[in-house]
């Protein structure tokens, strides 16, 4: 089930002054940080600290109210908006569409994207999660868990250098978690690894850990 | 403090000169210290739109949210300006023309101005977030920026097609006293220097409430 | 790695193909929207009766009927996307141009489909008379196109706001009312045989500056 290997990419994420205001007294402390591939770096901290906010900062979904946050791909700065095409992203709040079926959901990734060999890519990302079985289903009529699922196999589909995951074990049973830590062992070695998560099973997996602190809720432990 | 008092000696001492100064438009009688009131408003109408878009569009170059505040406060005040201008001119038109309302080119296009702010200000209300309320109100006075010449283009023709027997002419402005003209012009610097005032009490009042809100939430 | 301009027309041909399926698929929209044309068609014919040679009259209900049925479902492309939370699957795969392009697609695609309908239905139950095809097709093809781009950039507004639908109508009837000015005084000039073309320059004008100023906000339109 492990991909086919492809050379490194070089990707580094660096944060300076990095903070991000939903409201006053929300959102994400000021950051400072410097992270360079290939690796897992594991994003911890507790509810509300901001994980979920940095990650889609990274991803160029989100723009930092202050400081500032770059990414590069063989020394090349990648602007927010074209981050999506070197990132891979999957987090909770990630939905797909209902009326489409799990592949033709991947399908129009790949075709939007403007991707070739969309089919081998889709084969590969399905048989990563294990979702061969699954493929023809509607998204409406798949469990939370598998939900899930499809979520890591469109974050791993275009073999993105960075990928991006947020609290990637969620609803995930067993042989999901197992897919999850499959995942990050695959790509540990040709990318740069972003992982939001306090799953000590999930923490194990990374090189380095960066801890996030939230205003007002006192220190974490 | 001094300004405060010049602006408002300045603003009373043109409308003693408008009432008792200044004579009379032959034919349009009392009506005419209407001129005083009405196209300054409709003016500021004008200022505080142009006003509100360009720092509509600096807030998207530079997401500096003084420029969103000064953008907001000036809606608001244009809308009130708007008001006073269409509601003084309807009266004006019913003395003079027998009618609160018939489409006249210039009666619809501050109608469509007071639409805009309408829209503009009910979608800001609608946004929880101080950002994205920016930054989406902005891009909504972008668009506004852009249509609101076609409608001005559009709008004598169309409304002359249909009503080929209203002929509006300007109203005696051309050969206007210069007693009136002096009174008029004073109105208009009055009312500007109105508006800049209250607009930056606004903006200092949004500025505080922000920081004040920032403190207590640390 | 998928670059430059074919990545574009390939991001804007997937997106309004994926549009198409999954409203072909459910056909709320569609059917919301054509049981509105129709709701309003009745009301107008049945409360104006026939007009015969009121050619005026008829312009202007024409392009009432036609813009309260597109009301109806213009803003859905993008409140659909948020509702359904996949609008960061879709900021995902493709430029905000792209996006914005799509379901400007998607909508005129959506329009002229309700005309199909409504028009014909409008000329048999008001009577009308025939229209100077050539000049009555054009105006409808450019007021769709200016009605369809200006209610796709308000629609991507307001799907970000918390009334949602509510707020559409009330925001985008401002920006739109030099379009129905010109659309209806430009239907009513090709039923009295008079020139339409600078009602066609307008629309057109309009299309443009609405296009033109869309591509300077793709960019600040999600963010974040």
């Amino acid at each position: 089930m492990s991909v086919p290997a492809i050379p490194a990419i070089d990707v580094s994420v660096t944060a300076t002054g990095l903070g991000h205001r939903f409201a006053p007294g929300r959102g994400l402390e000021s950051l400072d940080f410097a992270l360079a591939g290939p690796g897992v770096v594991a994003v911890t901290g507790m509810n509300g600290s901001g994980k979920s906010t940095l990650l889609r900062i990274v991803a160029g979904l989100l723009r930092p109210t202050r400081g500032s946050c770059e990414v590069r791909a063989e020394g090349r700065a990648i602007d927010p908006p074209q981050r999506r095409t070197i990132a891979g992203f999957a987090a909770p709040e990630l939905a797909f569409y209902d009326e489409m079926s799990v592949e033709e959901n991947l399908l129009f990734a790949a075709a939007a994207r403007g991707a070739g060999a969309a089919q081998e890519a889709i084969a590969t990302a399905l048989a990563a999660t294990g979702l061969e079985a699954r493929a023809k289903d509607r998204i409406a009529a798949l469990s939370s868990g598998l939900r899930q699922r499809v979520r890591l196999a469109f974050a791993i589909l275009h073999r993105p250098a960075l990928l991006l995951l947020d609290e990637p074990g969620s609803h995930l049973d067993g042989p999901g978690r197992e897919i999850v830590e499959r995942i990050v062992d695959d790509f540990r070695h040709q990318g740069l690894v972003l992982l939001a998560t306090n799953d000590e099973r999930e923490l194990r997996l990374a090189d380095r850990r960066i801890e996030l602190r939230s205003r007002g809720l006192g220190d974490p432990a | 403090m001094i300004l405060r008092v010049v602006l408002l000696l300045w603003i009373a001492g043109s409308l003693v000169a408008g009432f008792l100064w200044a004579p009379l438009v032959p034919g349009l009688g009392p009506t005419t210290r209407v001129l005083y009131f009405h196209i300054p408003s409709a003016w500021i109408t004008v200022v505080a739109l142009a006003w509100s878009m360009v720092h509509s569009i600096l807030y998207l170059k530079r997401k500096r949210l003084e420029h969103d505040d000064h953008a907001a406060s000036a809606a608001e005040l244009g809308l009130l300006f708007c008001i006073v201008a269409t509601v003084s001119g309807s009266m004006w038109a019913k003395a003079v023309w027998h009618s609160y309302w018939n489409w006249d080119p210039r009666e619809t296009s501050i109608f469509f101005l007071l639409l805009i702010y309408g829209a503009y200000l009910a979608l800001r209300s609608s946004i929880e977030n101080d950002e994205r309320r920016a930054r989406l109100s902005a891009v909504y006075s972008a668009i506004a920026f852009v249509t609101v010449p076609f409608l001005l283009f559009i709008v004598p023709r169309l409304y002359f097609s249909l009503h080929p027997d209203t002929i509006i002419n300007t109203r005696g402005k051309v050969d206007m006293d210069p007693r009136i003209r002096t009174a008029f012009f004073a109105m208009l610097i009055g009312f500007t220097g109105l508006f800049f005032w209250i607009l930056n009490l606004k903006v200092r009042l949004l500025r505080l409430e922000r920081s004040r809100a920032e403190q207590a939430a640390v | 790695m998928p670059t430059g301009e074919s990545n574009f027309g390939a991001a804007v041909w997937a997106i309004l193909r994926k549009e198409c399926r999954t409203e072909w698929r459910t056909r709320y929209g569609l059917n919301a929207s054509l049981l509105f044309a129709l709701t309003t068609l009745t009301t107008v014919s049945f409360a104006a009766g026939r007009l015969g040679d009121r050619v005026d009259l008829m312009s202007a209900f024409l392009w009432i009927v036609l813009l309260f049925a597109s009301m109806a479902s213009l803003a859905h492309a993008f409140v659909r996307e948020v509702d359904g939370h996949t609008l960061t699957f879709l900021r995902m795969v493709a430029s905000p141009a792209a996006i914005a392009v799509g379901k400007l697609l998607f909508n005129l695609v959506f329009l002229l489909v309700l005309e199909a309908v409504t028009v014909p239905l409008f000329f048999i139950l008001m009577d009308a008379p025939p229209p100077q095809w050539g000049r009555f097709l054009a105006l409808l093809g450019l007021g769709s196109l200016a009605l369809a781009s200006t209610s796709t950039l308000v629609g991507a507004i307001i799907a970000q706001t918390r009334s949602r639908g509510a707020l559409f109508a009330a925001v985008s009837l401002p920006l739109l009312l030099p379009v129905m000015a010109a659309a209806v005084s430009g239907t009513r000039n090709q039923w009295q045989n008079l020139s339409v073309r600078s009602e066609l320059g307008l629309l057109l004008g309009f299309t443009a500056a609405v296009l033109g100023v869309s591509v300077l906000l793709y960019d600040h339109l999600w963010n974040d």
